[in-house]
C-alpha cells in the first residue's frame, strides 16, 4: 500500500487516501476527494472507497439542451445517443458489450445543462471503462448509417416517454411555457425535441456538434470507489492527456423576468381518462442565495404525505389522486417550479387548480409553521445521506457540485445553507416566486378529441 | 482530421494545479505512453463476498435478518406478510392493496396526519405496498432514529385502526388511480397479460371498478386481523445498527405478538393453451403498440432457473442481447426490446416486451418471435455464453452495493424459499451451465406453440396485419370484445359541401349590435375579391372599444375553403393574436382568446381534422354560400380557435319569411343552428348575393341586425 499523501485543497479541509475509517467521514457526512486538471483542461476528481470491489466512471460533458439552436430542438439528445455508437477502436454496440460483459452498469443521460456518461464497474475493469471514455472522446465514429438508426430510435423514445403518455406532452410543454423561445431559446424548447427537428438534423450536424462540445476542456471526469490513486492517475494520463482541447463553446444567454403576468393554458389529453392541474412558476438559477429556501418550501409544499398539498388537496378536499411540487432546479440559467395534481373521478379540474392555487397562497400570507421547517430540513439531511450511499450517487454529487456550486467544496458545506434557512426566509420566496402574476396556469381535460384521433400516422 | 482541432495556445493557458506538481507522476511524462488501440485487459479482480447476516427465529414465529452496514447512518426495515394480492377473495381484487394503502392511515395512538408527521419529521418515511405474494410494511430513516422507527412500525401492524373515512378516502383514490392506470399503455399490456397467462389464478386477477366497490372495510379489518400475523412473517433490517439493538428493538416494538396465518387452498391452475394467438388490445390514436409476450414458467425452487436464466440473458437481458441489438440497433424500430424471467412463490412467468411504432408492429413481433425459436433452437455460441456470464456473474457485487440492496436480496432468497445458500452459490451455478443445458431451458421454459401475445395499440391500423401471424382477438381497454366493424372511424360530418361560388361576389355589410333594443357595438364585414384570391374581413367593436377584434379569413377562391385566419382582439387594452394555417387536413398555428376575469388563454394548434372543416369565424360568409333550399339540413365540421375544439355544426334551413331590420325588409330564410356552444338562428336573404340580416343567440340578450 502506497504512504498516505495529504493534500491541502481547501482550506480546513484535509483530503486522505485509502485507510480513512469510513465511520467517521460518514458520520460527519463529508465526502473525501481530491482533485487535478490535464494540461488539455480536462477537470478530474476522484474519491477512494474501498468498502466494495466495484468502481464509478462520471462524465460530464457541460453541453445539454441549453446549447440546442432553433430548428435543431432535441439534437443534444440525439448526440448523446451517437456516443454509443462506436469510435475509432470500438465498434458499432461494442461499448455496452464491453463493459456489460465485464459485469458492468453503464448509461448516459441529457440533460438541460449537460450531458452524463457513466460506468459502473467491477473494479478491476476501472481501466476498461476509463479507456472507453477516452476513446469516443478523441474519436467518435460518425456515420449516416448510426444517425438513421439512432433518430429513429430517439423518435421512438420521444413516443414511448412521451407522445403516447398521459399528461407527458403537457408536461413538457409546461416546463418551456414560462420562457419565450426568442429571448430565452436555451430553455423554451423541449429537449426532447420535435419529429421536424429530429428528421432535418444532419451528419454535419453531429460532427460540429462533437467539435464544439465533446472536448476535455469543456468536460470533468469524476471517478468515485475502489480503486489506488496512482494507478487512476496513470491511466487518465495515458488515455487522456493528448486529446487536444479546443476553443471555448459559444456562450448561452437567457433572459426573462419574473412575475410578467398570468398565463392561462387548456389543453386537451387524448390519452388522460382524469382531468388534471399543473401550474409552472420560474426560479431562479441554482446558484442563487433563493435555492436552498426555495427547496426547503418545495418540500414543505408538496413531498411526502405530510406535504401541505397532500394533506390539504388529497386527504382534506378528496379532490385529487395524487399531488405534489417539484422544481427543475439544476440549471446556470433561471428554472422551473411545478405544482400537480391529478383529478378524482368527477372532481371538477377548475376546483382542484383553485385548491393548488390556495394552498400556494397560502404559504404566501401565512408562512410555514417550525414543525414544517424541521421536517424539511430533516428531510434534506436524509436525503443527502441517500444520494451518498452508492458509488454512482457521489459521483453524481461531486459533479453537480462542480458545474452548479462554486465548486467540488460544497458538497461538505452546502448543508449548513440550508439548515440557516429561516420561516421569515421561506415566506419571502414564496411571496417573490409563487407570486400568480408568475405563474403559467394549465388546465388537462381528458380528450374525446375526435379531431387527433381521426388523424393517420406522423 | 483531429489536427484542426487542437487551438493553438490554448493548452498552454491551462492552469497546472498544484495537486499535479504534487502527485509525483507528471502529466507530460505519462501521456508520452501511446494510447491502447485495444481495450486494456483486466487487472485480477477482487472477490466480492456476500455480506454477513444474522438470522434469528422468534417463538412467535417471525423471521428476523440483521444485517450490519455501517457506512452510512441509516436504517432501513422492511417487513413482509404472506397477504399480497394473491389472497384476495374472488370479486374483492384490489382488498390486499386497500388493506396496505390504510395500514399507515390512523392506529390506536396516531391518526394518519400524525403518522405521516412523526415518520417524516426527523426526515424518514413509513410505506406499506402489496404485491401479487406479499404485502411488506417497509420505513427507513437516519440510524440516530432507529427507536422511532420501530416505534411506529410496531404501532402500524399491531394497532391499525382502519377508519371508515380513511376507506372511503382509500377507495376513491384507487377508484380513480384505476382510471389512470388505465391510460397508461404499459399498464394495460401488462394487466391484459397476467390474465391471458394465469386465468383465474390469482396471480392473473386484476382490481376492477367492480371488486374495488364490493371491498367492505369489514373485509379490511378481517384480512389484516388474519394475515397480518408473525408466523411466516419475515423481517428484515438493515443499516447502522447492532444485532442486540435491533434483537431489544423488535421485542419491544412486537411485544405479546402471536398467531399465523390461515391456510389458504390451493389456488386453481393456470389455464393451458393449445394455441399460440393474440390479444389486440384497441387504445386508439395510440402512437405505438406494446408488445408483449410470454407464458407461464417454473415454480421457484426449480434447478432450470439457472440455465433459463442464461437463455432469457442471452435473449433479452440488456442492452449486449440480441432483442437490443436486432429490434433497436438494427432497425430502429424500438427505444428497448427486452427479455425476463419472473419468480413468485406459486408458478412464475417470462416475458419479451417492446414498444415500437404502429407501423412495424407486425415486423416486430414477427422478429421477436424468430428470436425465440432461435434460442429455443441453436445452441449459443460460445462467445456469447462466456458474455453472458460475464454480465450475469460479474455484475453480482454491483448489486449489494447499499443495505437496502442487501437487504433486498436477502429478503428476495428467504421469501420464495431459495434455500440457505442459493445467495452463496448463485454465482457458481451460473457459471456452470453449458450451452446445451441453456437451449434445453429455452426449449422448455419458452413455449412457442403456447404463447400468450398481447399488443396494446391502435387495432384499426394493425389489427388486419397480426392477423397474418397468429389468430387475433379484439378487446377495448376495459375487455369488451370488438368486432373490425366497431373499428371504424366514428362517423364523420358529411364531409365538405360544395359551396356556391355566385355567393363570393365582393359586398360590404354593416351591422348593429343591439342589447335589449339598444346599439352596444357593431361589426363590419367585407368579402373581397380579386384574380386569384378571397378574402373576408370582419371588424367588430363592442362597449364603445372596450372589445375590438379584426379577423382576416383567406379563402381558396375556387371552393371558398379557408386556408389562414388572422385575428387580433384588444379587450381593455389588452392585446391577443390568433395566426392559423389550414392545409393538408391539418391547422397549425396559435390563438389566444381573451378571458372574462382578464387573462388571456392561449394554445399551440396542431390538429388534424375531418374534411371540409371550416373555421369558426368563417361562419357568416359559409352560411350564405351554402346551397341553401328550405327543408335542407347541413352538417359540417368547424373548428373554434379561441377554445381549440373540433365542433360539429347543424344548420336547418327553413322556408323563406320576411325579416325587417334597420336597412329594410328582406325575403329570408330561417337557418337554427345547433352545435356551437349557444346555439343561434340565422336569418340569410334569398337573392343572390346572399347577406345575413339578423343573428339571435338562444337565451342571450344580443342580436345582431344589419344596418346597410
Amino acid at each position: 500500500m502506497r504512504p498516505l499523501r495529504f493534500l491541502p485543497l481547501l482550506p480546513g479541509l484535509l483530503v486522505a487516501g485509502a485507510t480513512l475509517a469510513p465511520p467517521l467521514a460518514a458520520q460527519s457526512g463529508r465526502i473525501a476527494y481530491e482533485s487535478f486538471a490535464l494540461p488539455n483542461g480536462l477537470r478530474v476528481l476522484y474519491s477512494e472507497d474501498r468498502s466494495a470491489p466495484i468502481v464509478t466512471v462520471d462524465l460530464w460533458y457541460y453541453v445539454g439542451a441549453r446549447n440546442e439552436r432553433p430548428g435543431r430542438g432535441g439534437f443534444a439528445h440525439l448526440f448523446e445517443h451517437m456516443m454509443f455508437q462506436g469510435s475509432a477502436h470500438v465498434k458499432k454496440s461494442e461499448h455496452f458489450q464491453l463493459i456489460e460483459r465485464a459485469g458492468g452498469s453503464l448509461n448516459g443521460s441529457t440533460h438541460d445543462d449537460y450531458t452524463n456518461y457513466y460506468e459502473t464497474v467491477p473494479s478491476n475493469r476501472l481501466n476498461l471503462a476509463l479507456w472507453l471514455e477516452a476513446d469516443r472522446m478523441r474519436s467518435l465514429a460518425i456515420t449516416p448509417e448510426n444517425l438513421e438508426n439512432q433518430r429513429e430510435t430517439v423518435k421512438e423514445e420521444k413516443r414511448l416517454r412521451v407522445d403516447n403518455q398521459p399528461y407527458a406532452p403537457t408536461f413538457r410543454n409546461g416546463i418551456i411555457w414560462p420562457y419565450d423561445s426568442t429571448t430565452c431559446f436555451a430553455y423554451a424548447h423541449p429537449g426532447i425535441g420535435s419529429m421536424d427537428d429530429l428528421n432535418a438534423a444532419q451528419l454535419a450536424d453531429v460532427q460540429a456538434f462533437f467539435d464544439t462540445y465533446y472536448a476535455p476542456n469543456n468536460a470533468t471526469l469524476v471517478v468515485v470507489g475502489d480503486f489506488r490513486t496512482a494507478e487512476l492517475r496513470r491511466l487518465v494520463n495515458q488515455y487522456f492527456a493528448d486529446i487536444p482541447s479546443h476553443a471555448a463553446p459559444p456562450p448561452v444567454s437567457c433572459a426573462s423576468k419574473l412575475s410578467p403576468g398570468t398565463v392561462r393554458r387548456e389543453v386537451t389529453d387524448e390519452h388522460a381518462n382524469l382531468p388534471a392541474a399543473l401550474r409552472f412558476y420560474r426560479l431562479p438559477s441554482h446558484d442563487d442565495p433563493d435555492t436552498p429556501a426555495l427547496e426547503l418550501l418545495e418540500s414543505i409544499l408538496g413531498e411526502g404525505e405530510s406535504s401541505r398539498l397532500n394533506v390539504g388537496v388529497v386527504r382534506h378536499e378528496q379532490a385529487a389522486l395524487q399531488a405534489g411540487l417539484g422544481a427543475l432546479g439544476e440549471r446556470r440559467g433561471p428554472g422551473v417550479l411545478f405544482a400537480y395534481g391529478i383529478a378524482n373521478q368527477g372532481v371538477d379540474v377548475q376546483r382542484l387548480d383553485s385548491l393548488i392555487g390556495a394552498e400556494l397562497d397560502s404559504v404566501r400570507s401565512a408562512g410555514v409553521t417550525a414543525d414544517e421547517l424541521t421536517r424539511a430540513k430533516n428531510q434534506f439531511r436524509a436525503q443527502q445521506v441517500d444520494e451518498r450511499e452508492t458509488t454512482f450517487g457521489r459521483a453524481e454529487l461531486l459533479q453537480h457540485y462542480s458545474l452548479f456550486h462554486s465548486g467540488p467544496a460544497d458538497i461538505n458545506t452546502d448543508l449548513d445553507r440550508y439548515l440557516a434557512v429561516s420561516a421569515a426566509d421561506i415566506r419571502r420566496v414564496a411571496r417573490k416566486y409563487l407570486d400568480p402574476a408568475n405563474a403559467v396556469i394549465v388546465t388537462v381535460k381528458p380528450g374525446a378529441a375526435a379531431t387527433t384521433k381521426t388523424g393517420g400516422s406522423e | 482530421m483531429k489536427a484542426d482541432r487542437r487551438i493553438g495556445g490554448w493548452a498552454a493557458r491551462v492552469l497546472v494545479p498544484a495537486t499535479v506538481l504534487l502527485s509525483g507522476y507528471p502529466a507530460i511524462r505519462l501521456s508520452a505512453q501511446a494510447f491502447p488501440t485495444k481495450p486494456p485487459k483486466p487487472t485480477p479482480l477482487s472477490p466480492a463476498r456476500f455480506p454477513p447476516f444474522q438470522e434469528v427465529a422468534l417463538p412467535n414465529g417471525l423471521q428476523l435478518v440483521i444485517i450490519e452496514h455501517h457506512e452510512q447512518p441509516v436504517v432501513s426495515v422492511t417487513l413482509s406478510f404472506r397477504a399480497g394480492g394473491s389472497y384476495d377473495p374472488a370479486g374483492k381484487e384490489g382488498l390486499s392493496a386497500l388493506v396496505a394503502e390504510l395500514l399507515t392511515k390512523g392506529t390506536e395512538r396516531r391518526t394518519a396526519e400524525q403518522l405521516a408527521a412523526t415518520i417524516e419529521g426527523v426526515g424518514g418515511s413509513l410505506s406499506a405496498s402489496s404485491g401479487d405474494d406479499f404485502l411488506t410494511v417497509s420505513a427507513d430513516a437516519l440510524s440516530d432514529q432507529v427507536d422511532l422507527v420501530f416505534d411506529v412500525l410496531g404501532d402500524v401492524v399491531l394497532h391499525a385502526t382502519f377508519p371508515a373515512s380513511e376507506v372511503e378516502l382509500a377507495r376513491t383514490r384507487a377508484l380513480s388511480a384505476l382510471a389512470l392506470e388505465l391510460s397508461r399503455p404499459a399498464s394495460l399490456a401488462s394487466r391484459f397479460f397476467a390474465s391471458e397467462v394465469y386465468g383465474r389464478n390469482p396471480y392473473g386477477r386484476s382490481a376492477t371498478r367492480e371488486s374495488y366497490t364490493a371491498v367492505t372495510r369489514d373485509d379490511v379489518t378481517a384480512f389484516a386481523g388474519q394475515r397480518l400475523r408473525p408466523a411466516g412473517a419475515l423481517l428484515v433490517v438493515a443499516g447502522d445498527v447492532t444485532a442486540p439493538q435491533v434483537q431489544a428493538l423488535v421485542e419491544q416494538a412486537f411485544a405479546g405478538w402471536r398467531g399465523a396465518p390461515p391456510a389458504t387452498a390451493s389456488p386453481p391452475p393456470a389455464p393451458g393453451k393449445r394455441a399460440t394467438d393474440i390479444l389486440l388490445i384497441h387504445r386508439p390514436g395510440s402512437a405505438q403498440s406494446n408488445i408483449v409476450l410470454g407464458n407461464t414458467t417454473m415454480r421457484p425452487g426449480d434447478p432450470i432457473y439457472y440455465a433459463g436464466r442464461i437463455a432469457t440473458q442471452a435473449l433479452g437481458g440488456g442492452a449486449d442481447a440480441r432483442l437490443f441489438l436486432i429490434l433497436r440497433e438494427q432497425k430502429g424500430w424500438t427505444y428497448g426490446a427486452y427479455a425476463s424471467l419472473h419468480r413468485y412463490r406459486g408458478l412464475g412467468y417470462w416475458q419479451a416486451t417492446a414498444e415500437v411504432r404502429t407501423e412495424v408492429t407486425d415486423s416486430a413481433l414477427s422478429e421477436m418471435l424468430r428470436q425465440v425459436d432461435r434460442i429455443r433452437t441453436a445452441t449459443i455460441p460460445d462467445s456469447e455464453l462466456a458474455a453472458v456470464k460475464g454480465f450475469l456473474v460479474g455484475s453480482f457485487p454491483l448489486t449489494i452495493e447499499t443495505p437496502s440492496q442487501i437487504a433486498s436480496q436477502v429478503a428476495n432468497a428467504k421469501l420464495l424459499g431459495l434455500g440457505d445458500d442459493y445467495l452463496r452459490l448463485y454465482r457458481e451455478r451460473l457459471s456452470a451451465v453449458t450451452a446445451l443445458q441453456a437451449r434445453a431451458a429455452a426449449a422448455r421454459l419458452y413455449r412457442r406453440s403456447e404463447l400468450t401475445i398481447v399488443v396494446v395499440g391502435d387495432a384499426a391500423r394493425i389489427g388486419a396485419r397480426l392477423q397474418a401471424i397468429a389468430p387475433v382477438r379484439i378487446v377495448d381497454v376495459d375487455g369488451k370484445p370488438l368486432t373490425p366493424a366497431d373499428l371504424a372511424p366514428p362517423p364523420a360530418p358529411a364531409g365538405p359541401v360544395a359551396l356556391d361560388a355566385a355567393q363570393f361576389a365582393p359586398h360590404t355589410d354593416s351591422s348593429s349590435v343591439m342589447l335589449q333594443g339598444k346599439a352596444v357595438g357593431y361589426t363590419v364585414s367585407d368579402v373581397r375579391r380579386s384574380r386569384d384570391s378571397l378574402l373576408y374581413v370582419e371588424r367588430s367593436s363592442l362597449g364603445s372599444g372596450t372589445f375590438e377584434q379584426r379577423t382576416t379569413v383567406l379563402l381558396d377562391p375556387a371552393d371558398g375553403s379557408v386556408r389562414q385566419v388572422d385575428q387580433v382582439t384588444t379587450q381593455q387594452g389588452q392585446k391577443a393574436e390568433t395566426h392559423l394555417s389550414y392545409a393538408g387536413g391539418r391547422v397549425k398555428g396559435q390563438s389566444a382568446a381573451p378571458q372574462q376575469d382578464g387573462s388571456i388563454k392561449r394554445y399551440d394548434i396542431d390538429t388534424v381534422l375531418p374534411p371540409g372543416t371550416v373555421d369558426e369565424n368563417a361562419v357568416p360568409f359559409v352560411v350564405p354560400a351554402l346551397p341553401l333550399a328550405a327543408g335542407k339540413a347541413f352538417t359540417l365540421s368547424f373548428f373554434t380557435p379561441s377554445e381549440n375544439a373540433q365542433k360539429t355544426l347543424t344548420f336547418k334551413v327553413g322556408a323563406p319569411e320576411n325579416v325587417t331590420v334597420a336597412a329594410g325588409t328582406f325575403q329570408a330564410y330561417r337557418i337554427a343552428v345547433t352545435g356551437s356552444r349557444v346555439p343561434f338562428t340565422m336569418y340569410v336573404t334569398t337573392e343572390t348575393p346572399r347577406r345575413v340580416v339578423k343573428t339571435e343567440f338562444v337565451g342571450q340578450p344580443f342580436i345582431v341586425e344589419l344596418v346597410k
